[in-house]
């Protein structure tokens, strides 16, 4: 699962998500993405999940492209802990995500079976999301 | 050719007058260029809509009426809603039409890689869009590369492309437009991460400092 080799902080704020994505809302790379509408914090798995039901789906050829990185860590504290004696561990990753960010993009040759696997991957996220396409109305 | 586009100029500026245009269809823009003070100025979502929608889209050559005066000029930038996608903002870039400009002109590929796509590869345009030097009489509308005698792994290259007469291209000429990737399993990068990959899972990170 994707997670940073090294970081500066173990232990994060939490943060607001607050608005749209400032930035990384169209695509870049491919001919093909998922674009959040939604904000949410999207764990590495989730992003892992999202991969596999993609590239299982189109199986040979085209090529994925993962634009979010989970470079944030959350922590939790143990079960039945009471509370105080100061912040839980880090347990997991995630990557902050706002409305209009496109998280994954995808080049495949058969436009068919493109939508089917983003459909797919669409469907491991926590937030609603959209496929789209290079084709941009005025 | 140019399309006529009517603007308005003395509008409101800031968020708030900026956001009640948009709400009645008005989309908030600049014009500048050629030595002249910026104006703010107006346009109506529909008529820009219009005026895009010929051949050379985007980089249609316009004749801008604002109070009275015409000025030709090209779009410089569109600004999007995130999620919407739909023009927030619209800069004007006068242009003289007898002097060169640079444009970004959308890339088309022509053909079927039959080739790469028997082997199960993909032909993947690296680029949109090409940036070209031309005039605004010799301004083509899009650039069109044929990709049906690509073999895998070949990439056409930046100083390979047969551009339009009275046009030159920008930028590195070793530049990949169009690379055919071999067929393999489906290929997966990190894009804002490329050095994440191959990290451990179980491993908790190094703290720096």
């Amino acid at each position: 699962m994707l997670m940073p080799r090294r970081v500066a902080h173990r232990k994060h704020h939490r943060g607001r998500m607050k608005g749209m994505s400032k930035g990384g809302s169209a695509l870049a790379f491919g001919q093909y993405g998922i674009q959040a509408l939604e904000p949410c914090w999207l764990t590495a798995r989730q992003i892992e999940a999202a991969r596999i039901a993609m590239t299982r789906h189109i199986k040979r050829g085209g090529k994925v492209w993962i634009n979010v990185f989970p470079d944030k860590p959350v922590t939790k504290k143990p079960a039945e802990t009471r509370m105080g004696s100061g912040k839980g561990n880090p347990e997991f990753w995630v990557a902050v995500v706002k409305p209009g960010r496109v998280l994954f993009e995808l080049s495949f040759p058969d436009p068919k079976q493109a939508h089917e696997a983003l459909e797919k991957a669409v469907q491991k996220l926590p937030i609603k999301a959209r496929i789209i396409t290079r084709e941009e109305a005025i | 050719m140019s399309t006529t586009l009517n603007l308005k100029s003395g509008r409101a500026n800031g968020t708030g007058a900026s956001r009640r245009l948009r709400r009645d269809e008005q989309i908030p823009g600049v014009l500048y260029g050629q030595g002249m003070a910026p104006v703010s100025v107006t346009v109506d979502r529909r008529d820009l809509r219009v005026a895009l929608s010929g051949a050379a889209g985007v980089n249609t050559i316009l004749n801008l009426e604002v109070d009275g005066s015409s000025y030709p000029a090209v779009i410089k930038e569109l600004q999007r809603h995130p999620v919407r996608r739909t023009v927030s903002h619209v800069d004007f870039l006068r242009i003289n039409l007898d002097e060169e400009l640079t444009i970004a002109v959308p890339v088309r590929l022509v053909g079927e890689a039959k080739a790469v796509l028997a082997e199960g590869g993909l032909v993947d345009p690296s680029q949109d869009t090409i940036d070209i030097v031309t005039t605004p009489a010799n301004m083509p509308s899009e650039i069109t590369i044929d990709i049906s005698g690509m073999h895998p792994g070949q990439v056409i290259r930046l100083s390979q492309i047969a551009l339009p007469a009275g046009t030159r291209a920008l930028g590195d000429p070793d530049l990949p437009i169009v690379t055919a990737i071999a067929g393999s399993r489906a290929e997966t990068s990190a894009a804002a991460a490329p050095a994440a990959e191959g990290a451990p899972a179980a491993e908790a990170p190094k703290t720096e400092g």
